[in-house]
């Protein structure tokens, strides 16, 4: 049996650093997590430039990104969110998650100028898209779909994000199809959650999920064009099986991943976690880049109050769960919107995303 | 903990090899295209 040796401790340099530019988002998405998305509180340049100092050397050492996520990047506009990449140098990877509704050529030719590497966020084709409204709760595919369309005009390779509401045969395969369609590179494929703001429940038949997941690897076996992040990992971790490395697949040590607030506030490990209060956990901030930088900040991680709890669960998950060294452990986020604590082990996430997605993947071998 | 599932994942090593074979080259198509 391979002793699983990742995901010791909290590394002190990240591989990338996720920045929110605005937390107001034009859309309403049914699922979305985040508390502040009607709110427009912009991310002052000076927290941009705080960052950059030591971006800029972890990029020198090592590829290194900043992240623009949201709200909804775009919506601080070009003016803006030029200004907040400017202090970044060239050696930074520049990357963003965008709802897609305000692409139009002007974003393109911004995206070009910068080498800026672009993320759509779009749930399938239009039926298959219908929690992702505006805040009139009018479906925002018809935007969608056009701001990609200009993607695609300027030549611009981009990445998917699909949530997957409800898991069963039948929706895999379609979802599929139309991503080969749609032209993107690669694809993530988050069922949904239940975090932050989103409560609702996440729990679904198994046999359903797995049949998903199944379904997802045939359909990708047709034509494998497209770099499916979930595929991905379980076929790295069988193959790892297999050749007796399992042991070391996963990262050495958890990545920190900051993500920094508008207002330089600093939360680790899981960005859904910033814009919350705890009674005893506080805002789960680590300290802002406005008052110490950021690598300061990430040089003790277990002196924010959470983090060793977390690190906690992290071990037993490693005691007790058959499926660690494929997963790594369950992701913070979800032990706290879960559980309520962040020592718990097993979550629905980690049911939906992790084990039966492995076991889905075993299912359509055996079938196959 | 691991060793049923790992023991699972071996017994179905005739049947994964396909599988990871059409991975390893579609990663290899991918790279060669002008590529929380």
């Amino acid at each position: 049996m391979a002793v699983v040796n990742g995901m010791r401790g909290v590394s002190r340099v990240p591989a990338y650093v996720v920045m929110q530019p605005t937390t107001l988002c034009n859309l309403d998405c049914v699922y979305c997590y985040l508390p502040l998305r009607a709110q427009d509180r912009r991310m002052p340049v000076e927290v941009a430039r705080a960052v950059a100092a030591d971006a800029n050397v972890w990029a020198a050492r090592d590829r290194f990104s900043v992240v623009w996520h949201g709200g909804e990047p775009l919506a601080a506009g070009r003016e803006h969110l030029g200004a907040l990449m400017a202090p970044f140098g060239p050696a930074v990877e520049q990357h963003v998650q965008t709802n897609a509704t305000l692409l139009d050529d002007a974003w393109c030719e911004f995206f070009a100028a910068r080498g800026v590497r672009v993320s759509v966020s779009v749930d399938g084709p239009e039926d298959l898209n219908g929690q992702r409204v505006s805040r009139a709760g009018r479906p925002a595919y018809a935007r969608i779909a056009k701001g990609i369309a200009a993607l695609r005009r300027h030549g611009q390779p981009f990445a998917a994000l699909c949530v997957v509401g409800d898991p069963r045969p039948g929706v895999a395969a379609r979802l599929y199809e139309y991503f080969l369609t749609l032209g993107c590179d690669t694809l993530g494929v988050n069922i949904e959650e239940r975090e932050g703001v989103n409560e609702r429940p996440n729990s679904h038949d198994p046999e359903a999920v797995r049949a998903f997941w199944a379904e997802l690897v045939a359909a990708w076996r047709a034509d494998p064009r497209i770099h499916v992040r979930e595929l991905e990992w379980s076929l790295r971790y069988v193959g790892a099986v297999l050749d007796g490395t399992s042991g070391d697949l996963l990262p050495r040590e958890l990545d920190p991943i900051p993500t920094v607030g508008y207002d330089g506030a600093v939360v680790l490990l899981s960005p859904e976690l910033a814009g919350f209060h705890d009674p005893v956990h506080g805002d789960f901030s680590s300290g802002n880049v406005l008052q110490a930088p950021l690598s300061e900040l990430l040089t003790e991680p277990r002196r924010t109050s959470w983090v060793p709890e977390f690190l906690s669960g992290v071990e037993a998950c490693r005691d007790t769960c058959p499926y660690f060294g494929f997963c790594g452990g369950g992701h913070a986020a979800n032990r706290y919107f879960e559980h309520g604590r962040f020592d718990g082990t097993e979550t629905e996430h980690c049911r939906n995303s992790k084990i039966h997605l492995l076991e889905g993947v075993l299912d359509h071998v055996r079938s196959s | 903990m691991s060793e049923a599932l790992e023991d699972r994942i071996r017994d179905a090593r005739g049947e994964l090899a396909p599988l990871l074979e059409e991975a390893r080259l579609a990663r290899l198509a991918r790279s060669e295209v002008p590529a929380f």
